[in-house]
């Protein structure tokens, strides 16, 4: 653990700062992963969750503040910042018109990447993913599933240090969850790091060993799984750090007919 | 029920017009276009009503047809974003039976409905030739208005599942924007034939008459009959409009409550040829692949089909003019101005490559974070837009010079379409950087919402006319001079290519450096909804 507390951390947020309007999206937020880890990042709805990663991933200028990839700033240098990463976005349309294979030499090819190499990491990724099947079929057509593995294969094609992922087992089927979690693990047991948002707590507490926890734009806790959870479940420390909505028994009591 | 669907619709026709002041803009030039048509409508029947009472007769009977016509083909059109879809209602406890009447009046309510009912209500002013058949005039415009809304429904609905296939809806939506592109041209035609034809009356008379016993005008036909004095004709005219808007009410019932209980789902095309043409004639690099894609792109998204249908299209529409116009004047006959259209045709590449970002929408997102370079962005569509562009060119002018009997002509023809294409592309290439305008989003129905470039698109065409004027003179100018001394084409033709190839250059190179500053910007514009 030493060893991985001196090294620079993968992705260090400094400061991040965005205002939309009125309302203050991302304020100061500073947050570091260290090398070799999955950290999952929570939040309610509306908590800055996707705006972060947003500005992480150069799609969203900060008001103020940077994000460091490796020590590449995004924001002053964002191509070789970008080349680190691999991105899997939320509620962000693909190049749809495009079928499964294609899209993934599409940005295989974008990446820079040899032909030869885009060819044989899109078979096998297409084949991992339970794709294969659909890889002559337009995106368009895919279902919300499908989506998100077409997506995380976008992102993983280029053999990236850091994975950047915003809810990637949503709508996706048992079967693919489990296959997800595999590559993940071993993404990450081969060296690489993993950000991943989700609202699922048993997928970040199975699956990752370090935990933010966002609301309101600020960070509410950040460290280990075991320093986060503080002893209770990670259901309820989230709970009692964002604020639970207790509802009174009057409310809806219509609802109890029987 | 009914006021309930009725507020419904009109709600969120508020709401959209909310959130979207542009279509507000869209919505206010399409209603002062109707109110002109009515006004033509109006006047056109006062003036008719006093000069020549019979053929006012005619024209109703054929108006109404058109009208009716227009609602049971335009229904496919609007189809696609119908706000009272039944399957929104397929999980509610209410019956196809309850639902119709409030869905036909909601739909007669709409702003084509009272357009209509107004354009109705308008041709009293042709009927009132007779004391009856005013009275009768009244008593059919809420026929009339059924068998329009009615056929509307029964129509889209019956080609619902025809219409739910991605395929199909992209054929239907690029015809459509074809024939309103083209609309202009083909009544030119038609107004021109008529006048070829001379005396018509008699054979439009003939025509309305026989609309007047089918359910497309029948209704019309009612009030027609007792100008003519046939108060028998009249009753069996009768007969057939109301058995239609029975016929009409219980059919679309029956499609209602089907669709209650098995909703369309909208499904896809299935699977598509990749094209590995494509890949292996392109290089493998990101301008290589940015190319490949916009082909693809160009052969598979409606939006964009359309603007390579219009390169095919424009140069027909705008020889038809010439054609037209050299009817009328024989002096001028077959000019060798007709060499010079593929260059018009030309210029249409500078919108297309200005909105290039702008149909991606937020997709654009994997060019940023792919951390693409900017220049290769913008070489990659020139790119692709270049295989597509520049052999149809070559079509044109080489066509353009046979039709022209000029064949001396072609250098400065080709000289003036690369060139002035060229330099458009490339002026494109780089305003489009910093002013995309806005396309109508991927999935959108580019007839139901307002679907203008906005004003963006107006300024980036204010900015690139003047510099595709500029660099473009020299190889126009030669390609005019080359009318009267042939070798200047060959002028023109060289400098179409050299100040081409460098606008093309610079486009993509300044464009590029553009993209590099302000790439989340411009992801923040293409992909704003207002």
């Amino acid at each position: 653990m030493t060893d991985q507390t001196a090294a620079p951390p993968v992705l260090a947020l400094r400061g991040l700062r965005k205002q939309f309007g009125p309302k203050l999206a991302v304020d100061d937020l500073s947050l570091d992963v260290p090398a070799g880890t999955m950290l999952g990042l929570l939040g309610p709805n509306g908590a800055g969750k996707t705006t972060t990663l947003s500005m992480t991933t150069g799609l969203l200028r900060p008001d103020a503040g940077t994000a460091w990839i490796l020590g590449v700033d995004v924001w002053q240098n964002p191509a070789a910042a970008k080349a680190l990463m691999g991105v899997l976005p939320d509620g962000i349309r693909m190049l749809d018109r495009l079928t499964g294979a294609e899209l993934l030499r599409y940005t295989g090819l974008l990446r820079g990447m040899t032909e030869a190499d885009v060819v044989s990491r899109t078979g096998e990724l297409l084949e991992a993913l339970g794709l294969a099947d659909a890889a002559g079929t337009l995106v368009v057509d895919y279902s919300a599933g499908m989506r998100k593995k077409i997506g995380l294969a976008c992102a993983l094609i280029h053999a990236p240090r850091l994975l950047i992922l915003d809810e990637p087992l949503e709508a996706v089927d048992p079967v693919s969850g489990e296959t997800i979690r595999q590559i993940l693990r071993a993404f990450v047991k081969g060296g690489g790091t993993v950000v991943l948002s989700s609202h699922v707590m048993e997928l970040v507490e199975s699956m990752c060993d370090r935990v933010a926890i966002v609301a309101e734009g600020r960070l509410l806790a950040n460290g280990t799984l075991d320093e986060v959870r503080a002893g209770m479940s990670l259901q309820q420390r989230f709970l009692s750090l964002v604020g639970a909505h207790d509802l009174g028994t009057e409310t809806l009591a219509w609802l109890r007919s029987s | 029920m009914v006021a309930l669907l009725v507020s419904l619709r009109w709600r969120q026709l508020g709401h959209q017009l909310a959130r979207n002041p542009w279509m507000i803009v869209t919505l206010i030039i399409t209603g002062l276009m109707a109110l002109g048509f009515l006004a033509v409508l109006a006047a056109g029947l006062l003036a008719m009503r006093f000069a020549a009472p019979e053929t006012a007769v005619t024209v109703l009977v054929l108006t109404g047809a058109l009208i009716t016509a227009g609602w049971w083909i335009g229904s496919l059109l609007v189809s696609a974003d119908d706000t009272l879809a039944a399957e929104r209602f397929s999980l509610l406890p209410v019956t196809a039976r309850q639902l119709l009447p409030g869905m036909v009046i909601a739909g007669a309510t709409t702003i084509g409905g009272l357009g209509t009912t107004l354009a109705l209500a308008l041709m009293l002013l042709g009927w009132s030739v007779n004391g009856l058949a005013l009275v009768v005039g009244v008593l059919i415009i809420p026929l009339a208005l059924a068998i329009c809304v009615l056929g509307a429904r029964v129509i889209s609905g019956l080609l619902a599942r025809w219409l739910a296939r991605r395929r199909s809806r992209d054929l239907v939506m690029t015809i459509g924007v074809l024939l309103a592109a083209s609309s202009g041209l083909l009544i030119n035609l038609v107004l021109a034939a008529v006048r070829e034809m001379g005396d018509v009356g008699p054979a439009f008379a003939g025509a309305a008459d026989v609309l007047g016993w089918t359910p497309l005008a029948a209704a019309f036909g009612v009030p027609a009959s007792i100008v003519a004095g046939d108060i028998g004709a009249a009753g069996v005219r009768l007969l057939i409009a109301l058995a239609t808007v029975a016929v009409l009410w219980f059919a679309s019932q029956a499609l209602l409550a089907a669709r209650l209980v098995a909703p369309i789902q909208s499904g896809g095309g299935g699977r598509v040829r990749s094209g590995g043409i494509i890949d292996r004639m392109l290089p493998a690099t990101p301008i290589g692949a940015i190319a490949a894609r916009s082909l693809r792109y160009f052969r598979r998204d409606p939006r964009q089909v359309v603007n390579v249908v219009m390169m095919l299209f424009l140069p027909a529409i705008l020889i038809g003019v010439v054609f037209m116009n050299g009817l009328q004047e024989d002096s001028i006959g077959f000019g060798p101005v007709v060499t010079l259209v593929p260059a018009i045709d030309a210029l249409l590449a500078g919108t297309i490559m200005q909105m290039a970002l702008a149909y991606d929408n937020d997709a654009l997102a994997l060019h940023i974070h792919t951390g693409v370079r900017g220049t290769a962005d913008r070489l990659g569509r020139l790119l692709g837009f270049g295989v597509i562009a520049v052999p149809l060119l070559l079509v044109l002018c080489v066509a353009s010079c046979v039709l022209a009997g000029r064949p001396d002509l072609l250098p400065g023809s080709l000289g003036a379409a690369l060139g002035l294409g060229a330099i458009s592309a490339g002026a494109g290439a780089w305003v489009g950087s910093f002013l995309p305008g806005r396309a109508p989003a991927p999935e959108a129905n580019p007839f139901g919402r307002g679907s203008s470039g906005g004003v963006q698109s107006l300024i980036a065409m204010a900015v690139m006319s003047p510099i595709t004027l500029i660099l473009g003179a020299p190889a126009l100018g030669f390609a005019i001079a080359a009318f009267w001394t042939p070798a200047l084409g060959w002028v023109s033709l060289a400098c179409g290519l050299v100040i081409g190839a460098a606008a093309v250059w610079g486009g993509a190179e300044l464009g590029g450096r553009v993209l590099d500053r302000r790439w989340p910007q411009v992801l923040a514009e293409v992909s704003s909804e207002a």
